[in-house]
């Protein structure tokens, strides 16, 4: 299994940790369509979900009903330390990269 | 959070799709926040939009992970498949725990294989012609038969003026194209002159067929009289390269040509051969007589019946025929694929093989594939016995007979799929064998192995296995547990296998039947090929004339030394060849027809005819009047003269015309035609202006120098064109190349056949014989002799045998006595041909049962024994 981060699925890691034990399909789906305003379909988190559940980088467990949901409970994410570790290793590689930029390239944008 | 929307459902056949599709531990989840996504699209689209993306979203989930997954998602655990990969392995474990079985069943099936695969090859070329043009279905053509003529043989040709005629009777015609063949000439391109020859065609051709055009405007090429348009090859032959369109033909000297295009190479082959299409324009067609004047296609409208047009073609055969004329005609309409393959016809726009001898093959191939496919059947079968307890665990294991039915067919599905594999390999060798063939530079072969042709054959090979296997399959299945442990299907049960018996005859009977056939059919091409025909060949080579002038010719030919005699004729004899012409004594007299060959003078010299009353041609300098003949033998007798001498000096009266000539001399009858016909009343004319060869006999000391000094003369004759010749011989050869093409087909099947049966019989006596190797053993040890053991062994074959040779024997004569009839000269069947289809049957089987009986005897009682 391959065990890096995809870029979509790097957004869906940041924001299940952001909404620390609060995170299901649909709030970060709305929370892609709102923080980042991208139009983003629902069976497309959830699959990145899953597959970072694969990857061991978030685990899910049931959590309650809360909300117009016909009484169905929510799959609860949490990020482990393996998904940290992965996101810090995707956030020294782009600081990385970053840095390899000259200065005058970003400040005299044109 | 509306309140009001707090109790609606998404629509409910989504719902249910979804908990159809989606994995149990995932659904509750899922379909909560489907939901919660419902109630907050409905907020904001309202409740339409907020249906159809519930529909949406409910399809979009649809993935690896939300789809139900069988209760054990590893493929192996499917008992199904586990078996069908358990029967491959036991099959091929099988296979190779008894090699020589193996062996024989693989060679026997992939040799005939080969050869079937060939024939499918050939199926597929003959079926791929005008593959790419588009109103293939679409398109017909008139055809004709004659009704008063002895010749019993549709031709595809019409007289043109019928197009004129159903076009103003018939409304419901979309395209309608002529053709006329067009002999063309030759042009001279730098000094050499190259003929071009085609079809006259019209316009609508490019409306009715496929092809395209690389130069040249597809509307208007062929609307002027005078244009041409040229096959691609031929114009790079003429002008290289460039486009050639605007610029002109001088054909022969005379005629011009305007090139209005140049075809792109055609995509497919095609039944159409043609170097050329010229302009029908300003053509006229009036003769309702000449019945092979052209040929004419059509294509209907949409939505219009043939029907209409049968009535119109009876009228019009009606209104411009006499009943009792030999023109009366009954015309005919032939769809395009049906053409090749099709049923034979004559005048042909292009050569192509007939549907019967597709067929022919076809049953040939399958005759081999049925003795290979016996063999396997019988040796299955009778190594069904070492299987009994296989058969018995597996039935007490909770096998049932289906499952081992599909056991055993899958074993020799194996099989024939692995002869197939060798099979294709033995094509690399057998494939440059047939396009060899003299008939396959005629028929214009194309024997690439496609993707496609691979399918074929895959598929080929499966149904071989599958019917081979059949019956084996069957009856081992049908074993029953306990008979099958204990062993109590002993030999006695197997040897009750009456349908092995009628196997093994049956394979025999195929076999002696083409052993028979082969050998007659060589011998009576050898006769026909050896006879001598009457006249001498030898040393006379034949020189096209090529529009030279005869005369100048032989005068320069004859200052050389070591030319002994030059004579002109119009057709080579024996070549196929024949001119017509009908003769009577007296105008009221029934005609006769006459074969007749245009000579001169030297001609009864330099082949050595015998003058058997009056005298020769006189040279003369006159050309046209023609005034004396010399008939042969046969000839005189059906004019009615007694002896020979009474015909001389009469006159008679040849063609229509009313002109009489007189009878100067009588010739012995010599063959002078294919050797299946009889010698027919034939005529020698003195007609110098129809020579198409000079025959020059040469000293034959040194025939290369000969030829050398000859070509000499001829290119300071003729610059333009080259010395183009064969000797007699050679040319009589090359006709007759196609009998050796059948000859060669035959053999080729007879030895197939002898070896298939051969091996088949080889497989079945050691599998028979070793089943009996403990009797033998008793039997020896109680004192019996080496020689009535072997008898013994062997008493069944021999009786088997006797009966195929009788029934093979009498299909032979029956079979072979009916095409044979049809020659004029024959051979007979004669003992020799039966004593020796006998020998070389009793020879194989002595190889194969006696080896095996011998070897059966001479084991060592100890070691058969020793179990017991």
């Amino acid at each position: 299994m391959n065990n890096k981060l995809g870029e979509f699925e790097e957004i869906v890691l940041l924001l299940v940790a952001a909404q620390h034990e609060e995170a299901y399909g649909l709030s970060i789906t709305k929370a892609i369509e709102e923080e980042l305003q991208r139009a983003v379909t629902m069976s497309s988190v959830h699959t990145a979900l899953y597959r970072l559940e694969e990857k061991g980088f978030v685990e899910s467990h049931i959590g309650d009903a809360e909300g117009n949901r016909r009484g169905r409970r929510k799959r609860i994410f949490v990020i482990t330390a393996l998904g940290k570790k992965a996101l810090h290793e995707a956030r020294d590689a782009r600081n990385h990269i970053w840095n390899m930029i000259p200065k005058f390239v970003l400040e005299f944008g044109h | 959070m509306n309140q009001e929307n707090h109790y609606k459902d998404p629509p409910r056949l989504a719902d249910r799709f979804f908990d159809w599709y989606c994995y149990a531990p995932l659904r509750e989840t899922i379909s909560g926040d489907l939901y919660e996504r419902y109630i907050d699209n409905i907020d904001r689209y309202g409740h339409k939009r907020a249906n159809r993306r519930y529909w949406f979203d409910v399809i979009r989930f649809m993935n690896r992970h939300t789809l139900k997954r069988s209760r054990n998602s590893n493929i192996y655990n499917n008992n199904q498949i586990a078996m069908l990969s358990n029967y491959f392995k036991v099959g091929f474990r099988n296979l190779l725990k008894n090699r020589s079985f193996t062996l024989i069943n693989v060679l026997g099936l992939s040799v005939s294989m080969a050869v079937c695969l060939v024939i499918i090859l050939m199926i597929n070329d003959q079926l791929s012609y005008d593959g790419f043009q588009t109103n293939r279905d679409r398109i017909y053509r008139f055809t004709h038969e004659r009704l008063n003529s002895s010749v019993d043989l549709p031709l595809a040709t019409v007289p043109l003026i019928l197009a004129d005629h159903v076009e103003d009777q018939f409304a419901g015609f979309e395209h309608l194209v002529r053709f006329k063949r067009n002999p063309g000439g030759e042009m001279l391109q730098d000094g050499k002159a190259i003929l071009i020859s085609g079809l006259y065609t019209e316009q609508s051709f490019f409306d009715m067929f496929s092809f395209e055009l690389r130069y040249g405007n597809r509307e208007t090429c062929l609307e002027q009289p005078k244009s041409i348009v040229l096959r691609n090859d031929v114009s790079e032959k003429l002008f290289g390269e460039i486009n050639p369109v605007g610029k002109t033909l001088m054909i022969d000297d005379s005629v011009s040509y305007l090139v209005t295009g140049v075809l792109e190479p055609f995509p497919g082959k095609t039944h159409l051969q043609f170097e050329s299409l010229t302009s029908m324009t300003g053509m006229t067609n009036t003769d309702w007589e000449r019945s092979s004047e052209g040929w004419i296609y059509f294509t209907l409208q949409d939505g219009v019946s043939m029907e209409g047009l049968s009535p119109i073609l009876a009228d019009l055969s009606k209104e411009h025929y006499d009943d009792q004329s030999e023109y009366l005609i009954e015309f005919e309409i032939q769809k395009m694929t049906e053409i090749t393959p099709g049923p034979l016809y004559g005048n042909q726009i292009g050569a192509s093989m007939p549907n019967f001898f597709v067929i022919g093959l076809g049953v040939l191939a399958f005759l081999i594939i049925i003795c290979a496919a016996f063999n396997y059947t019988n040796l299955s079968a009778a190594r069904a016995l070492t299987r009994t307890k296989e058969v018995g665990v597996r039935k007490v294991m909770g096998a049932r007979k289906l499952q081992l039915t599909f056991q055993f067919i899958i074993e020799s599905i194996l099989v024939s799929l692995l002869s197939i594999i060798v099979a294709i390999g033995l094509l690399q060798i057998l494939i440059p064998a047939f396009e060899g063939l003299q008939l396959s530079t005629l028929l214009d072969w194309d024997l690439t192995i496609t993707p496609k042709a691979y399918f074929q054959f895959f598929l080929f090979g499966l149904i071989t296995g599958l019917v081979t296997g059949l019956f084996p399959a069957l009856y081992m299945s049908s074993f029953r547990p306990i008979e099958a442990m204990k062993n109590l299907l002993g030999t006695n049960k197997l040897s009750k296998v009456g349908l092995r018996k009628a196997l093994i005859v049956s394979q025999f009977v195929i076999t002696i039947v083409l052993i028979i056939s082969s050998t007659l059919v060589y011998k009576q091409i050898k006769f026909m090929v050896e006879k001598d025909y009457g006249y001498t060949k030898e040393n006379i080579i034949n020189i096209q004339l090529q529009g030279q002038d005869y005369q100048i010719l032989r005068t320069e030919l004859q200052k050389l030394s070591f030319v002994q005699e030059v004579s002109g004729t119009s057709i080579i004899p024996n070549t196929g060849r024949s001119d017509d012409i009908e003769a009577r004594r007296n105008i009221e007299d029934e005609p006769i027809s006459f074969n007749f060959f245009a000579v001169d003078e030297s001609y009864i010299n330099n082949l050595n005819l015998e003058l058997i009353a009056g005298d020769n041609f006189v040279f003369s300098q006159m050309l046209g009047e023609e005034t004396t003949i010399i008939v042969n033998e046969t000839g005189a007798k059906l004019l009615g003269f007694e002896q020979p001498i009474d015909a001389v000096g009469q006159f008679v009266t040849i063609d229509d015309e009313d002109k009489k000539v007189t009878i100067i001399g009588v010739i012995k009858d010599y063959n002078y035609q294919i050797l299946y016909m009889d010698i027919q009343p034939m005529m020698l004319r003195y007609l110098p202006e129809d020579f198409e060869y000079a025959q020059v006999k040469l000293s034959g000391f040194d025939i290369l120098n000969e030829i050398t000094q000859i070509e000499e003369v001829w290119d300071a004759f003729d610059p333009n064109h080259e010395l183009v010749f064969k000797t007699f011989q050679g040319e009589i050869d090359e006709f007759n190349a196609f009998f050796y093409d059948i000859l060669y087909i035959m053999g080729l099947i007879a030895v197939l056949s002898i070896s298939i049966a051969g091996m088949g019989l080889l497989g079945i006596a050691a599998y028979s014989i070793q089943t009996r190797l403990k009797e033998v053993s008793i039997r020896k040890v109680l004192g019996a002799n080496v020689r009535t053991l072997v008898l013994l062994l062997s008493r069944g074959f021999i009786m088997l045998f006797g009966i195929a040779m009788v029934i093979g024997f009498t299909l032979a004569y029956l079979g072979n006595s009916a095409w044979l009839n049809g020659f004029a000269y024959r051979v007979s069947f004669g003992f020799d041909i039966f004593a020796l289809t006998a020998i070389t049957m009793i020879l194989v089987g002595l190889l194969t049962i006696g080896f095996q009986a011998w070897k059966a005897t001479f084991s060592n009682p100890a070691q058969t024994l020793r179990d017991d």
